[in-house]
């Protein structure tokens, strides 16, 4: 069963500017991006910095409205939901940020900030059973029940991703959407929460939305990865079938920057080269100006099309005759 | 982690320490000022006791311990009370010109868009005339009474919270803690007040600090001026405007009525100082910038 599915999304941000005489700058962020989540599932968004995936992630939360296009979770759409049916998709669906320095208040201490969504919906108001449910949250994510009354700023940026963990899994929500949670973090940490949330994943059967720019991470946790860039969704692909088979150019150059932990094979590599050419910017793919394979083939623009069996890349130049060599990591 | 900066800073710090005691000194005077300088017309002891009409100002002496100013007022009795009166005019003035910028200030960034707009442009305003001059313009069209001036000094002291206050609400406003409030499913009251004001305040609370004393002094420049305090109040500013005549001394002697300008002047200098100290103390304490 598909718990999110989105439909042909289009984001454009429009900057009005004052004395602008009719002129808007238009900047779109999201280009015709249909993606689904289905039960029990980690789906990945991968892609460089401002490739749209934050912003993917805020449209399916509902902090951002889509310029055009669906969002259904749950099977509903969430831009036709009431105030009421709103706040109970907020039990259904919670979110981790990126940086566990800026998303926990600092002048609240740990008890308020993970009673906070239960004072929001009104759970557990009864002493007794509302620290217990505090004490069973902060277990769950490796903290103890003395860490209650501390301060956010006490704690390490590792502590503190947990305790915002906590704080979305206090109203035991379906799905999870984990915006970057562990870029902000050192290697070490990474590692700790990235076990952290596939435990609590299988323990609680939550869905996962799971954006990160670090294959390696992404291939941990998610089953299904989408390569996006521009705003555009290069390639779809099961997780294990996007490392072995790589098929888009993009996903090939980004594979190829990743180091394998193998002197031997690491020197032999050959990295892609993401050379800019202006020659190519008004080219119908938005790649086209970095990709290696770009030609006379592709002049048409990219759509998104099966080349193995659940396998999707949008690139008009595909198959290629002359594939240089294999990036499997 | 904050009380140990403060601590730190204090003890580290003389001139932070001679702030706080001097604003401590004057806070206890004006608590104690009933028995510092016992009361004699009950009614209002804002007035002050005049031991006869000769025009002279008498040097200190054991009945009068800082002397009497124009028209024979006890100087003394003059000082304390005017601490207490000076507290009475900062703090009144801050706290309603504090109120009043943070309803606007978070008004205009809560809303945003048009009203945004036009609430700064209108604070704009205010700030492009000189607070002096347009203090002096409100207090005299209300005419010359303690309460117009209070008015004419709040009126003119909103802005400058109205403008930090908006810039603090929107920099928090973009911070993740309020995303993740409004993703819990948290209204916009509960996110502005439980969120982003506790988390903005501060800057402006630093701000009414170091205010204190500039209203103050503002205060006794329109009372010297004849727009506030009525002759014979313990006021500061009222006490220097009766030293006006006698600020040159007498020919051959200039420093001769000495003591009816440097005693409430000292009084002023020292208790706007204080609060500077004291200000510049706070805003280090509370900018997280410093370890």
């Amino acid at each position: 069963m598909n718990l999110i599915e989105i439909k042909n999304v289009y984001k454009t941000y429009t900057r009005k500017r004052f004395l602008s005489f009719g002129k808007k700058d238009e900047t779109p962020v999201l280009k015709d991006v249909s993606l689904c989540l289905k039960e029990n599932r980690v789906l990945g968004l991968v892609g460089e910095s401002g490739c749209g995936k934050t912003t993917l992630s805020k449209i399916i939360l509902g902090l951002e409205k889509a310029s055009s296009g669906q969002v259904i979770v749950d099977g509903k759409d969430i831009s036709k939901l009431s105030k009421a049916g709103f706040k109970h998709m907020r039990r259904l669906m919670q979110v981790i940020f990126q940086d566990p320095y800026s998303s926990l208040d600092p002048r609240m201490n740990v008890s308020q900030i993970i009673s906070e969504p239960l004072d929001i919906h009104g759970l557990y108001k009864e002493k007794a059973s509302r620290r217990k449910v505090l004490e069973d949250l902060l277990k769950s994510v490796g903290l103890s029940a003395e860490h209650l009354t501390r301060y956010p700023h006490e704690f390490s940026g590792g502590q503190r991703q947990r305790i915002a963990i906590a704080r979305a899994l206090a109203l035991d929500p379906k799905i999870l959407i984990a915006d970057e949670p562990v870029s902000a973090l050192d290697v070490s940490v990474q590692a700790q929460i990235l076990n952290l949330l596939k435990e609590i994943k299988q323990k609680r059967r939550l869905s996962m939305v799971f954006v990160s720019h670090d294959f390696a991470v992404a291939r941990f946790l998610c089953d299904e990865i989408a390569v996006m860039y521009k705003g555009l969704i290069l390639e779809y692909a099961p997780a294990e079938d996007l490392f072995s088979n790589p098929q888009h150019p993009y996903t090939e150059a980004l594979f190829s920057a990743v180091p394998v932990p193998d002197p031997a094979r690491q020197k032999k590599r050959e990295a892609v080269s993401l050379s800019s050419r202006s020659d190519m910017e008004n080219h119908p793919c938005p790649f086209a100006a970095r990709c290696a394979y770009a030609c006379a083939f592709c002049q048409t623009p990219p759509f998104l099309k099966e080349v193995r069996p659940g396998h999707f890349c949008a690139c008009a130049a595909l198959p290629f005759k002359n594939k240089k060599s294999s990036f499997a990591v | 982690m904050l009380q140990n900066r403060i601590f730190k800073r204090f003890t580290r710090n003389k001139t932070s320490l001679v702030g706080l005691l001097l604003v401590c000194f004057f806070a206890f005077i004006a608590l104690f000022a009933p028995v510092l300088a016992p009361v004699d017309n009950a009614r209002n002891p804002y007035q002050m006791p005049q031991s006869s009409y000769a025009i002279e100002p008498q040097a200190p002496s054991a009945s009068h311990w800082f002397g009497t100013t124009e028209q024979q007022y006890d100087l003394y009795y003059g000082v304390v009370w005017g601490t207490r009166f000076a507290f009475k005019i900062g703090i009144t003035v801050t706290f309603f010109a504090f109120l009043i910028g943070l309803l606007v200030g978070s008004m205009a960034a809560y809303f945003g868009g048009k009203t945004d707009e036009v609430i700064m442009r209108l604070t704009d305003v205010v700030f492009a005339v000189p607070s002096l001059v347009l203090a002096m313009v409100i207090a005299a069209m209300l005419g010359p009474d303690i309460k117009n001036m209070m008015i004419a000094l709040t009126a003119v002291a909103w802005p400058s919270y109205a403008r930090l206050v908006r810039g603090d609400i929107l920099s928090v406003k973009q911070r993740d803690f309020v995303t993740a409030a409004r993703a819990l499913g948290a209204g916009g009251p509960r996110i502005m007040l439980r969120h982003i004001l506790p988390n903005s305040i501060y800057p402006s609370v630093v701000v009414a600090s170091l205010d204190i004393g500039y209203i103050v002094l503002t205060a006794a420049s329109l009372s010297f001026l004849g727009l506030g305090a009525q002759p014979g109040t313990a006021d500061w500013g009222q006490l220097v405007a009766m030293a006006r005549n006698w600020v040159l001394g007498t020919s051959g002697n200039t420093l001769a009525y000495w003591y009816t300008v440097f005693i409430p002047g000292g009084a002023i200098f020292l208790f706007v100082l204080g609060w500077n100290l004291l200000g510049d103390a706070f805003r280090d304490i509370l900018d997280p910038r410093q370890g």
